[in-house]
């Protein structure tokens, strides 16, 4: 029926390689220019990658995977992308990368074999029955998060700066796709466009989301509260097929945000950073604004992977990596990227859109939500276009348990655009 | 292996393989992006709300990214961030409006003042206090001042024109500023501002051929990345460039200036100068001759010059004659020479990209009584110059007459300000200089084989000790330095400021300004 698509991804990821393997060595270069010294450091991750590519192939061949080759292709550029700015953010600085900042990739890509492996083929099914045993998962992580957090940054890790509430998202994705799945109907029910779910699905549906969402006003996480909440409303017009809900979802969002900013005052202060960013320019606007800075440094074409001074940005290896990209890859490699995102999240929309099967497909919807939202206020945070919600860039970002998180994420993903289902 | 590799990437070469890689880079991306976006799934009927979903992603991420720009390019039109970068971007390597400062050279190309690592606003400033007043600092909080602040649009770079700044936002923007060179030679006035051992005074040395400053200093001096002590010090005030804003009467340095105004007319008398001096009108003071002082301190009697002519007046700087001489010429006649070596002028010393350095304009006194003509002709009275404008006519008299503008540019092209004296004029007054070294009152930088001439000047100031002068110029056949040295409150001229000036003329001579060829056939 369909044409096999194995040669096919084997081609995109050499491309996608040649892309990475040129950035590692500008970014090699630029350090020999300002240091003399050629360090081979960089080559690990390399290689890293290199392995990952051509096992990612054969397993997925092993597996019969039938799926959406491009989509696996831009997940791997831009783990490249990330891994390069990695190695130029963290590398060059101690003269080799720390082991610490090694670890994730590897796990990262066994996390997306593994998330390729449960929803690929026909091999899926008994996730539709995970919903609850994943709605108290999350619960218990929050749980654990109370008691065990500790307060880093305006985010709460636990001991070794490991952040579990990342796998809140997928958790309550499941949870919400398996809840979703059975109400399809009750959901679509409107009047005057204006949605009106029966009673009881409505209480249900409004006392599950109190609990977790409790939890995260309790662990002070914004930025979770927002990405849950956007990827409920992305959920619920899938499952509806009704757009009011997007309507009521940018009304609620608003209201959220001025009551949120009565509540906390970190809050407060970054709606205050965000529209007067000079009021305070060396204390709270500081690290949006060397973030700009970073960018407006960079201009039309960029400095040159290794070549800009990202090290200025605060947290750029994170929160702002965006902003140390822009530097050194310019407005130009910006828009390649942003398109690469773009791509990302139409193809894995659009990889639902094809499952026939209604818990499947809104867990797919679900997941390629949380890539999008996130990216959206990442970006939109680092250049100031809305206030600051301390959320990573997805693949780019190499925060550690956000990058295997996210790519478990576009395993699943992967997975489920297998077209054999 | 490693030695293998930097001697095939020499710098340069990598930078080539640097901005190769960097456009592969971006074409491979593109085609990468090309690529995954054509790599499609079959075509199928999709619900709308998948496709819609779709595009509000990719919408918003537009939509920010439509933002960014805003930042990203066009940064330079939002002034607020424009002044943060100006202060907190710790870039080096910078756009337009935060490019690095271009360098300050001396004449030889040696750093003046140079951009330093880690901020914008951080410059380097290799000799420090010795150079500061030419230089100026440039300092976020301070401001700029002199040639940095002269120099400002070329050093800065600064795009001004909308087409340069189109370019510059789609290409590469401008690296660093332009540089200045200086005609300053920097070993000349770190010397001249050790000489002058933090004492208030000031020096110019300058070439009288073609108007170059080689030094021009001014102590005490002040550390330019830390203007702060020096602004608040009133007392030394050494935020005040001596040379060419201090205002001094010339004393006797001015009697250059007399005799060659009386030349300039063919007069050359010769007049009594006895003991009791001479009486320039009723109710006024006696001017007498500075040895009739010091007589009377050694208790001893002063039987007076005599009569003599203006080459004996001048060796011995003989006050009795020269308020006689200035006596007897008219107003007019004095007024225009005094206006042709530029007294009254504020001489432009610097033509810089951003505005022109100007020295201060001297008090010109009035000349319609006698005692006023008299009292202009030693240096006295209404009469203040800067050392700058001394300096400019010890190099009239040194270039047969011809005085060019003294110039710090090196880039400026030599320009002749004016003929105050004739050139019998100059040779007559350049051996008349010649005596005063030889057994006049400058015989204490009659140094072998330099044919120094000379005027020193000690001019009187109420209240306080003589400002101590010594202007000269060496060699006597074909001047080629002129040294101008002054000493606020430093007494006798032949005390304070010719050893000063001795020192230099030896270090010039060192250097090679003055040629040895010339001197060894005299």
């Amino acid at each position: 029926m369909i044409k096999k698509k194995g040669t096919s991804l084997f081609r995109l990821l050499m491309l996608v390689w040649l892309v990475v393997a040129l950035a590692c060595g500008m970014a090699v270069l630029s350090n020999f220019q300002t240091t003399q010294k050629l360090p081979w450091e960089p080559l690990i991750p390399l290689i890293i990658f290199s392995v990952a590519i051509p096992t990612t192939v054969i397993w997925l061949k092993m597996l019969g995977w039938q799926g959406d080759s491009g989509f696996v292709g831009i997940v791997f550029l831009l783990c490249g992308l990330g891994l390069v700015t990695q190695i130029r953010l963290s590398g060059f600085e101690d003269g080799l990368v720390s082991p610490k900042a090694l670890l994730p990739l590897p796990i990262g890509f066994f996390a997306f074999l593994v998330g390729v492996t449960f929803t690929g083929g026909r091999r899926g099914k008994w996730i539709s029955s995970a919903g609850w045993p994943a709605y108290f998962a999350a619960l218990a992580v929050i749980a654990v998060m109370l008691i065990f957090g500790r307060h880093y940054r305006g985010g709460i890790y636990l001991p070794g700066l490991i952040n579990p509430s990342e796998l809140i998202k997928p958790l309550l994705v499941l949870f919400m796709a398996a809840f979703l799945a059975n109400r399809a109907k009750a959901f679509s029910e409107t009047q005057i466009g204006i949605p009106t779910p029966p009673l009881s699905s409505m209480v249900q549906l409004i006392f599950l989301w109190a609990i977790p969402m409790a939890g995260t006003l309790l662990l002070k996480d914004l930025g979770l509260m927002v990405i849950l909440n956007a990827i409920l409303i992305v959920m619920l017009f899938a499952v509806s097929r009704r757009s009011g809900y997007l309507a009521l979802g940018c009304v609620a969002v608003t209201a959220a945000g001025y009551g949120v900013q009565i509540i906390s005052s970190n809050a407060r202060d970054r709606f205050a950073v965000w529209l007067h960013p000079f009021a305070d320019a060396t204390g709270k606007g500081w690290q949006v604004l060397q973030s700009l800075s970073a960018m407006y440094s960079g201009g039309m074409w960029g400095a040159g992977i290794g070549a800009g001074d990202p090290r200025f940005v605060p947290i750029a290896s994170s929160d702002f990596v965006y902003a140390a990209l822009a530097e050194e890859i310019g407005f130009i490699g910006c828009i390649l990227v942003l398109c690469l995102y773009a791509i990302l999240f139409v193809r894995g929309f659009r990889a639902a859109g094809l499952i026939k099967a209604p818990f499947e497909r809104l867990f797919c919807v679900g997941l390629t939500a949380t890539l999008a939202v996130q990216t959206v206020f990442n970006i939109a945070g680092v250049t100031k276009a809305l206030p600051m919600t301390g959320i990573t860039l997805p693949l780019i970002s190499h925060g550690g348990s956000s990058l295997i998180v996210t790519l478990l994420v576009t395993g699943l993903i992967t997975g489920l655009s297998d077209t054999r289902r | 292996m490693a030695e293998w590799v930097n001697q095939i990437l020499k710098v340069d070469f990598s930078i080539h393989i640097l901005l190769i890689l960097k456009v592969l880079f971006l074409i491979v991306l593109f085609w990468a992006v090309l690529a995954l976006f054509g790599s499609s799934l079959p075509k199928q009927k999709m619900k709308f709300n998948y496709v819609l979903l779709g595009w509000i992603f990719c919408g918003s991420l537009f939509a920010v990214l439509a933002y960014q720009s805003t930042w990203q390019l066009g940064g330079m039109a939002r002034p607020e961030f424009m002044k943060f970068m100006r202060t907190y971007n710790r870039r080096e390597n910078a756009a337009s409006q935060q490019s690095l400062r271009g360098p300050i050279f001396d004449r030889r190309g040696m750093v003046l003042a140079a951009p330093q690592a880690g901020s914008i606003w951080k410059r380097r400033y290799p000799l420090s206090e010795a150079a500061v007043h030419p230089l100026g600092y440039y300092n976020f909080r301070y401001g700029i001042t002199a040639v940095e602040r002269a120099s400002e649009s070329l050093l800065s770079g600064l795009i001004q024109d909308p087409e340069s700044l189109a370019k510059s936002i789609l290409l590469k923007r401008a690296e660093q500023g332009g540089s200045v060179n200086l005609t300053l030679d920097s070993r000349l006035q770190k010397r001249a501002y050790d000489l002058l051992r933090k004492r208030r005074g000031a020096v110019v040395i300058m070439n009288p051929g073609n108007g170059e400053l080689l030094a021009l200093v001014s102590s005490p001096g002040f550390n330019p990345q830390n203007p702060a002590p020096a602004l608040r010090d009133f007392k030394g005030k050494p935020i005040f460039n001596r040379a060419v804003q201090g205002r001094y009467p010339p004393g006797s340095t001015f009697k250059i200036v007399i005799a060659g105004a009386a030349l300039n007319n063919g007069v050359s008398p010769t007049y009594n100068c006895p003991p009791g001096g001479y009486i320039a009108g009723t109710g006024h003071k006696t001017i007498r001759d500075s040895e009739y002082y010091s007589a009377q301190r050694k208790e001893g009697t002063w039987r007076g010059w005599g009569k003599i002519n203006m080459k004996e007046a001048m060796t011995h700087s003989s006050n009795v004659y020269f308020s006689q001489l200035g006596a007897a010429c008219t107003g007019e006649q004095l007024a225009k020479v005094m206006q042709s070596v530029q007294i009254d002028q504020e001489i432009c010393y610097f033509n810089g990209s951003s505005g022109d350095l100007k020295c201060v304009a001297g008090g010109m006194p009035k000349l319609n009584s006698r005692w006023d003509r008299a009292q202009c002709a030693i240096g006295q009275g209404d009469l203040l110059v800067s050392p700058l404008h001394v300096a400019c006519f010890t190099a009239a008299a040194a270039n047969r007459g011809g005085l060019f503008a003294p110039k710090l540019n090196l880039q400026t092209p030599v320009q002749e300000l004016s003929q105050p004296f004739t050139a019998a004029t100059a040779y007559t007054l350049k051996v008349m200089l010649r005596e005063v070294v030889k057994r006049g009152t400058g015989q204490g930088i009659d140094l072998d084989g330099l044919d120094v001439c000379g005027k020193t000047g000690t001019a009187e100031v109420s209240g306080a000790k003589d400002h101590s002068w010594f202007t000269c110029f060496a060699p006597l056949s074909k001047p080629e330095i002129v040294v101008t040295v002054l000493i606020e409150n430093g007494g006798y001229g032949a005390a304070a400021a010719l050893p000063v000036a001795k020192e230099l003329l030896l270090e010039a001579d060192k250097l090679g300004y003055i040629k040895k060829s010339r001197r060894k056939r005299k």
